[in-house]
């Protein structure tokens, strides 16, 4: 394993979160720049199942606008919604996308499944988005009780069966709960359901283990805050170079081409000193 | 040089795992350039009668001599214990012991782990309390599923002043009670880099000068090595700190 080589490899990072100061863009630039991150596609969700005033929402959104602002070589930005609002929902995501976001970011306020959320799953495939969810398969009711409308594999096998053509992005593969369940789940969905290599659990083979499931053609990096864990992992992870250059970079480059958009920098150009 | 403290042999009741014979681990960690292991049974958690299993461990590592290094597993909740212990490291030539106070039901800060405590340090032996095994939200129902509180353990280093301890697959160091709490802070006790982060936490625990308490470690085969090994290369410590981090500490722990 050449981790230093694994390091200067250009990666575009497709699940990670800040807030509109400039010390927090740094503090996330600082994470991703000695592994090699391009580009952050970034959202400030709502947390703890907690249905927020659309005033609440927007002020998130706004941050992240203005981290978009400050760091515009670096700093994308995935809409915050909660779907039940549907209305201001689908207005805000109109907002967003128009003011520059590349994305959705849902959180555990509905399950994706759920009807509710339909009309924001319409619209990201009118909009050619993806849909960055919150997700796990909690196996421990103390866990569970905590979040329950968390969304796992067989919850986004339903949506996409409803929205075959919305991209899905599950969130971290292991952001806690078993996730040879979750991604076993997802096995029969739209191929346009992809899955985020984030989260704290560093189990060996879980990287693998969704690329044989699901084909390393939907496998995303994404960080959500472990950083370099969720870069080891992927450089660990036995699988060759051209599946892990897909991880890091080429299906996200994908998912930016169908909505008629480039990565902020070609994948050649040096990284680090970009604004 | 690398020297991992936090590697495994034998089948996780709950995962399939590869890499978990001596032959492959081995094998594993030239792939990922580390050139020794301290190892334990996975399966010796769960035992009541932990020794059969240390012995099939000295067994199995003696032709990975120099590259695996026994760690005995104890239960200090056990009959005549001791007797297991003065064998691990009398016959055995085990180089220290790991302790499962969530699985062997003990209280990390309670008179049995004191008493284990006292008798590996009166031997000069580590222990290794891991503070987790597994991510507690994919536990499976016969798994109690708990995490050891670094508290307890900064308490039983403030008991058995001198007592050196290492706390594999902890979050978290730099806010923790062992960092935290003035007269443990100084004591020989250890944290590996398997899961702390290095933006969140290791690299604020190093610029407090926490890097004295570093060492590599995985917990191969239950975890990727790549984890580690990125945060190996972007520790921002010195060439010096970095081989102490590497290699040092970890010879000075199991007496190589």
């Amino acid at each position: 394993m050449d981790i230093e080589a694994g390091l200067r490899r250009p990666k575009i990072d497709v699940h990670a979160h800040v807030s509109g100061a400039e010390v927090s863009c740094d503090a996330l630039l600082a994470s991703g720049d000695p592994v090699g991150v391009r580009e952050f596609w970034c959202s400030r969700p709502i947390t703890g199942g907690r249905i927020a005033p659309h005033e609440e929402v927007r002020r998130q959104n706004d941050e992240i606008l203005r981290a978009m602002a400050l760091r515009p070589g670096r700093i994308r930005g995935m809409c915050f919604v909660i779907p039940g609002h549907y209305r201001e929902a689908l207005a805000e995501v109109e907002r967003c996308l128009d003011a520059g976001m590349i994305g959705i970011k849902l959180y555990n306020q509905y399950k994706i499944s759920d009807p509710a959320v339909g009309p924001v799953l319409a619209l990201a495939r009118e909009r050619r988005v993806p849909v960055l969810e919150h997700a796990g398969y909690l196996t421990g009711t103390e866990h569970l009780s905590q979040q329950p409308l968390i969304s796992h594999g067989a919850d986004f096998a339903a949506a996409s069966e409803r929205h075959p053509d919305t991209v899905l992005i599950h969130a971290h593969i292991s952001g806690g709960g078993d996730w040879e369940w979750t991604v076993r789940a997802v096995r029969d969905a739209s191929p346009n359901v992809y899955i985020d290599t984030s989260g704290s659990n560093l189990d060996d083979g879980q990287v693998e283990f969704a690329a044989a499931e699901l084909g390393a053609g939907r496998v995303l990096f994404g960080s959500d805050g472990t950083m370099s864990g969720s870069v080891g992992k992927v450089l660990d992870a036995a699988l060759t170079d051209e599946e892990k250059e897909m991880i890091f970079w080429g299906n996200a480059e994908r998912i930016l081409a169908a909505q008629g958009k480039k990565p902020l920098h070609p994948r050649s150009q040096p990284e680090r000193s970009q604004p | 040089m690398i020297i991992d403290v936090n590697a495994w042999l034998g089948g996780w009741p709950f995962r399939s795992l590869r890499d978990n014979t001596p032959e492959a681990l081995v094998a594993r960690m030239d792939r990922s350039g580390i050139d020794v292991a301290a190892v334990s049974p996975i399966e010796a958690i769960f035992h009541r009668n932990v020794q059969p299993a240390n012995e099939r461990l000295a067994e199995a590592v003696t032709p990975f001599r120099g590259r695996l290094i026994p760690i005995a597993t104890l239960n200090p909740t056990y009959t005549r214990w001791e007797d297991d212990l003065k064998a691990c490291h009398e016959k055995l030539g085990m180089k220290g012991v790991r302790l499962f106070p969530a699985y062997q039901g003990f209280e990390v800060d309670g008179p049995v782990a004191r008493r284990a405590a006292e008798a590996c340090r009166e031997r000069g032996l580590a222990i290794f309390i891991p503070h987790r095994m597994e991510d507690p939200r994919q536990r499976h129902w016969m798994d109690p599923g708990k995490v050891v509180d670094p508290a307890q353990i900064a308490s039983l280093v403030a008991a058995v002043p001198g007592l050196t301890v290492i706390v594999p697959n902890l979050r978290g160091v730099a806010r923790s009670a062992l960092w935290k709490r003035p007269e443990v802070r100084d004591q020989p006790w250890y944290v590996d880099l398997s899961l702390g982060e290095v933006h969140r936490d290791l690299g604020t625990f190093v610029e407090q000068g926490g890097a004295s308490h570093l060492v590599f470690g995985t917990h191969l085969p239950l975890s990727y090595a790549g984890p580690a090994l990125v945060k190996r290369a972007i520790l921002p410590v010195d060439a010096d700190t970095l081989e102490d981090i590497s290699h040092r500490h970890a010879a000075k722990i199991l007496g190589l």
